[in-house]
C-alpha cells in the first residue's frame, strides 16, 4: 500500500511545489518507489521534471475513471521516481469533482490501481479550499504544510486543523513546517519561537529562503541534483528524515 | 517504474568507448561517468532463483533482487557481500517476504563475482529530458585465484515511462543501424558458465531412460550416473552444513541407487554388488540420524509459528535441546562422510557404473537382454507385492506393516521414475500420482511417529532445565496433537491406498508391465 503525501497550503507562494519535488526525489533516492501527481494546472513540478504538462483526456476522464492511469504516467530522469503531469484542465477539476458521484472520494480512487506499485505517491496541490482539496484530504495520509512564519500564519494553521477535523472521515495527518524562512528577519525568529511553544508537533527541520532553491526553474532539477551541499539540499534532507521517521512512529 | 530492459552485446573488437561515439553519433545522448562496479551473484545450489526468472546479487552495499532484465524489484542494506543468504535470517521486509517462499529451507550462495566498469548514458528528447537509459558495461570474471576472464562487453537499454515511441527508436537504432544482436544469456549465466557450472543450478530430478530395447547393463549404469553425480555434488554442501536440503538430496540419491542395486541386481557382477549394497547402506544408516532431526527441527519451527506466543516461547529449551542434539549428531555424522570409506564408496561405486557394459557376462544373468524386460517384471512384481501387503494391513496391524508398505512404495516409485521413458505418459503419471499420494500419507504416518518418539526421549532432561516444567507441558501438547495427526494419518492411508490397489489399476499395470 502506497503512503499518500500531499504539500498543501491554502495559500499559494509558500514552497509546495519545492517540497514536493524535493522530497518525491529523496524518496525515490532511498530506494522507495514514488510517484508525484502534480494537480496545479501551473504545472511548475511537471515543468522541473522536463514533461509535457498533457494529460490525454483531461482531468475530467481521469476524475470520472474513463482513463488508465497507469498509461498517463511518465518517468523522470530519475530512478524510481515517476510523474503524473499536470494538465491545464485541472483548473477546472472542481466543476469535474462536482458533476461527479462521491466528488471528495475521487483522487483516491484515481490512485487506488496504483497502491501495489508506488511505495509513496506525493500530491503537489494547488493552493486552495475548494473541492479538490476536500478529495486530497479523502486521499492523503498525511498532509505536508509549509508555513512561511508570519503574523497571521498561526491562524491559518489552526483553520486547516479545524478544516480536517471537521470535513474528513479520516482526516490525514498534518505535518507543519517552516518554509521560506530568513533568519535574518527578526520578525520570522519570532513567529518561529512562538508558534514552537504553541504548536509543539510542528516539524523541527527548517526550509529555508535559499537563492538555490529559486533556481531549481533555471536548471529544471531538484536542488540535491544541482547543488547536493547546498543549504537548501541539507534542509530538504533533514525534512524528509523527520517526515519518514513521523510516519514510522505513527505520530501525528 | 522502469520495465523490462533489453541487452545486446558489443561485437568483438567495439570497446565502451568505440561503442559511446557510435550511440552519439546516432542519437542525441549525455554520457554520464564511468564508474566500477563490483557484483556477486547468488542463487540456490539447485537455480531456485533463476527457475523464477529471478535474480539476486550483491552491489553497492546492497542485496538486490531484480528480474532477468535487470529491473530492480527489492533491495535491502547489506554493507559487505555476505557468504550465504538464508531468508530466514535476512532482517524483517519487503525482500525477506519475497525470497523465503521461493528458497527456503535452501541457502543462497555466491555462485560468480563479476567486476564492471559501467558508464550510465541516457537518451534526451528536445526538453532534455531523459526518454530511455542505456548502460554500457565491460564485465570481467573474477574467478577463484585471481583468475579474471573478460565476458562479453554489454548494452542494456532500458525504457523510461511513458516514452515507448523513443524507446522503439533507439532498439531501431542499435539493431538497424550499428548491427547489434540481443544477448542470448544474461550476464548472469555467462558469468556462472564460465567459471563451469550450469547456470540453472545443479538438479538432482532423474533423466528416465528411453530405449526398451538397450542393453540393461548399460542402461542401469546410464540410470544411476544420475543418482551418483548427486551424490558428488551434494556431498561437499553436505559436511559444510550450508542447508538441510544437500544431505536430503544426497541421501534421496543414496536410497534411489539401493533400490536399483536391489530391483536389477542380475545386471551386476554379485561380488562387488554385495559389497556396494552393505557400503551404500552404511552410508544411509550414518546420515539417518541428522536428517531425523532435521525433519524434526522443521516441523517444530512450523508447529511452534502456529501456535500462541506464549507457548511457542515455552518450546524453546525444546528447541535448544534437538539443536544440541543435532549439533552433536552432525559431528559423527561429518566424521563418518570425511573418513576413506566414504570416498572410497562414492569413487568404486562411480568406476563400476562407468566399466559395467564392459565387464564379463559371468554370473550377470539379465545384464545383455533389453532393459524394458527386467523392468516390466520389476514393476509388475514390486506393485503386486504392495497390493498384498495394503490389503493385509487392518486396524490391528502394526506400525512396522505401514512403514514396510511405505519402502516397498518407493522402491515402486523410483523404478517408475528411472525408467518412465519406457511407458506411455498417460500410464505413468497418473500411477506415480496416486503412489505419491499414498507415499506423502505414509510418510507423514511415520515422521509424526519418529518425532512423538525422539521428544518422549527427550522429557527426562527436558524437565531438569530452566523452563523445563513449561517446555515440558507444551511438548506435552506437542506430543498429543501429533498422536492426534497421526492416528488421522492411518486412517488417511485406507483412503490412498483404495485408488492404487483399484482393480481398475491391477489392470492397467498388468496391460503395460506385461
Amino acid at each position: 500500500m502506497s503512503v499518500v503525501l500531499a504539500t498543501y497550503n491554502i495559500k499559494g507562494g509558500v514552497g509546495k511545489t519545492s517540497a514536493a519535488v524535493n522530497l518525491a526525489y529523496l524518496s525515490a533516492r532511498g530506494g522507495a518507489r514514488t510517484l508525484l501527481w502534480d494537480l496545479d494546472p501551473q504545472g511548475a513540478s511537471t515543468y522541473l521534471f522536463r514533461v509535457k504538462p498533457k494529460v490525454k483526456g483531461g482531468g475530467r476522464k481521469l476524475v470520472r475513471g474513463k482513463s488508465d492511469v497507469g498509461d498517463l504516467i511518465k518517468g523522470t530522469d530519475h530512478e524510481w521516481l515517476d510523474l503524473l503531469p499536470a494538465d491545464f484542465s485541472y483548473r477546472h477539476m472542481d466543476l469535474a469533482l462536482d458533476s461527479a458521484k462521491r466528488p471528495t472520494r475521487r483522487l483516491a480512487r484515481v490512485l487506488a490501481p496504483l497502491a501495489d506499485e508506488y511505495d509513496y505517491v506525493f500530491l503537489d496541490c494547488p493552493p486552495s479550499i475548494s473541492l479538490v482539496s476536500e478529495s486530497v484530504f479523502e486521499a492523503a495520509d498525511a498532509l505536508l504544510v509549509p508555513i512561511i512564519p508570519a503574523t497571521l500564519s498561526s491562524r491559518t494553521l489552526e483553520q486547516l486543523a479545524r478544516v480536517l477535523a471537521g470535513e474528513a472521515e479520516n482526516p490525514p495527518r498534518l505535518l507543519a513546517f517552516f518554509s521560506m524562512v530568513d533568519a535574518r528577519k527578526r520578525l520570522h525568529k519570532e513567529v518561529m519561537e512562538r508558534m514552537a511553544l504553541e504548536h509543539p508537533w510542528l516539524l523541527r527541520a527548517v526550509i529555508p529562503a535559499a537563492s538555490d532553491i529559486e533556481r531549481m526553474g533555471a536548471h529544471r532539477n531538484v536542488v540535491a541534483e544541482f547543488a547536493p551541499r547546498s543549504r537548501a539540499a541539507r534542509a530538504y534532507e533533514e525534512l524528509w528524515r523527520e517526515v519518514s521517521d513521523r510516519l514510522a512512529a505513527g505520530e501525528g | 517504474m522502469a520495465r523490462e530492459g533489453i541487452q545486446y552485446v558489443l561485437p568483438e573488437g567495439l570497446d565502451a568507448e568505440g561503442a559511446v561515439e557510435l550511440l552519439a553519433a546516432h542519437l542525441d545522448v549525455e554520457r554520464g561517468r564511468a564508474r566500477s562496479v563490483d557484483r556477486r551473484f547468488y542463487d540456490t545450489f539447485d537455480g531456485r532463483l533463476r527457475s523464477e526468472e529471478l535474480t539476486l546479487t550483491h552491489e553497492d552495499g546492497q542485496l538486490v533482487l531484480a528480474d532477468v532484465t535487470g529491473r530492480a524489484l527489492n533491495a535491502a542494506k547489506q554493507p559487505a557481500p555476505p557468504r550465504r543468504v538464508l531468508a530466514s535470517d535476512l532482517a524483517p521486509g519487503p525482500l525477506r517476504d519475497a525470497l523465503e517462499p521461493i528458497t527456503s529451507p535452501r541457502v543462497l550462495t555466491p555462485l560468480a563475482r563479476v567486476r564492471s566498469r559501467v558508464r550510465a548514458m541516457r537518451v534526451l528528447d528536445e526538453e532534455a529530458k531523459t526518454v530511455v537509459r542505456v548502460i554500457l558495461e565491460e564485465p570481467v570474471l573474477e574467478g577463484p585465484g585471481e583468475v579474471r576472464m573478460p565476458l562479453d562487453r554489454r548494452v542494456l537499454v532500458l525504457p523510461v515511462r511513458g516514452y515507448d515511441k523513443a524507446m522503439a527508436h533507439v532498439r531501431q537504432t542499435l539493431r538497424g543501424e550499428l548491427g547489434l544482436a540481443e544477448a542470448a544469456v544474461s550476464l548472469q549465466d555467462e558469468a556462472v558458465a564460465a567459471t563451469g557450472r550450469s547456470p540453472g543450478g545443479t538438479s538432482s530430478k532423474l533423466e528416465p531412460r528411453h530405449e526398451r530395447g538397450e542393453r540393461a547393463d548399460r542402461a542401469t549404469a546410464a540410470a544411476l550416473a544420475g543418482p551418483s553425480a548427486t551424490m558428488w555434488a551434494t556431498f561437499p554442501g553436505t559436511l559444510a552444513d550450508l542447508d538441510t536440503e544437500f544431505l536430503h538430496d544426497f541421501r534421496v540419491a543414496v536410497r534411489r541407487t539401493r533400490s536399483l542395486q536391489r530391483q536389477l541386481a542380475p545386471v551386476f557382477p554379485p561380488e562387488p554388488l554385495a559389497h556396494f549394497r552393505a557400503e551404500f547402506k552404511w552410508l544411509q544408516q550414518v546420515t539417518g540420524e541428522v536428517r531425523d532431526l532435521d525433519v524434526h527441527q522443521a516441523e517444530l519451527s512450523r508447529s511452534g509459528s502456529a501456535a500462541d506466543g506464549d507457548r511457542s516461547a515455552d518450546l524453546e529449551p525444546l528447541r535448544e535441546m534437538l539443536a544440541a542434539r543435532r549439533r552433536t549428531e552432525f559431528r559423527r555424522m561429518s566424521r563418518a562422510l570425511r573418513s576413506m570409506r566414504a570416498t572410497e564408496i562414492l569413487d568404486g561405486w562411480s568406476t563400476l557404473l562407468e566399466t559395467l557394459p564392459a565387464l564379463p557376462p559371468e554370473g550377470r544373468l539379465d545384464a545383455s537382454e533389453p532393459i524394458g524386460d527386467p523392468v516390466d517384471r520389476r514393476i509388475r512384481k514390486v506393485y503386486r507385492r504392495m497390493v498384498r501387503m495394503g490389503k493385509a494391513i487392518d486396524d490391528s496391524s502394526p506400525p512396522e506393516a505401514l512403514h514396510d508398505l511405505r519402502k516397498k512404495g518407493k522402491e515402486l516409485r523410483y523404478l517408475l521414475e528411472f525408467f518412465a521413458g519406457l511407458y506411455p505418459e498417460d500410464v505413468v503419471k497418473p500411477m506415480v500420482r496416486k503412489l505419491k499420494g499414498l507415499q506423502d500419507v505414509l510418510g507423514r504416518y511415520q515422521d509424526q511417529e519418529v518425532q512423538a518418539a525422539t521428544l518422549r526421549t527427550l522429557g527426562e532432561d527436558l524437565g531438569a532445565r530452566k523452563g523445563g516444567p513449561a517446555a515440558l507441558m507444551a511438548m506435552g501438547l506437542l506430543v498429543e496433537s501429533l498422536e492426534g495427526d497421526h492416528r488421522a494419518a492411518r486412517m488417511e492411508c485406507a483412503e490412498r491406498f483404495a485408488p492404487f490397489a483399484a482393480k481398475a489399476q491391477r489392470k492397467v499395470v498388468d496391460r503395460t508391465f506385461p
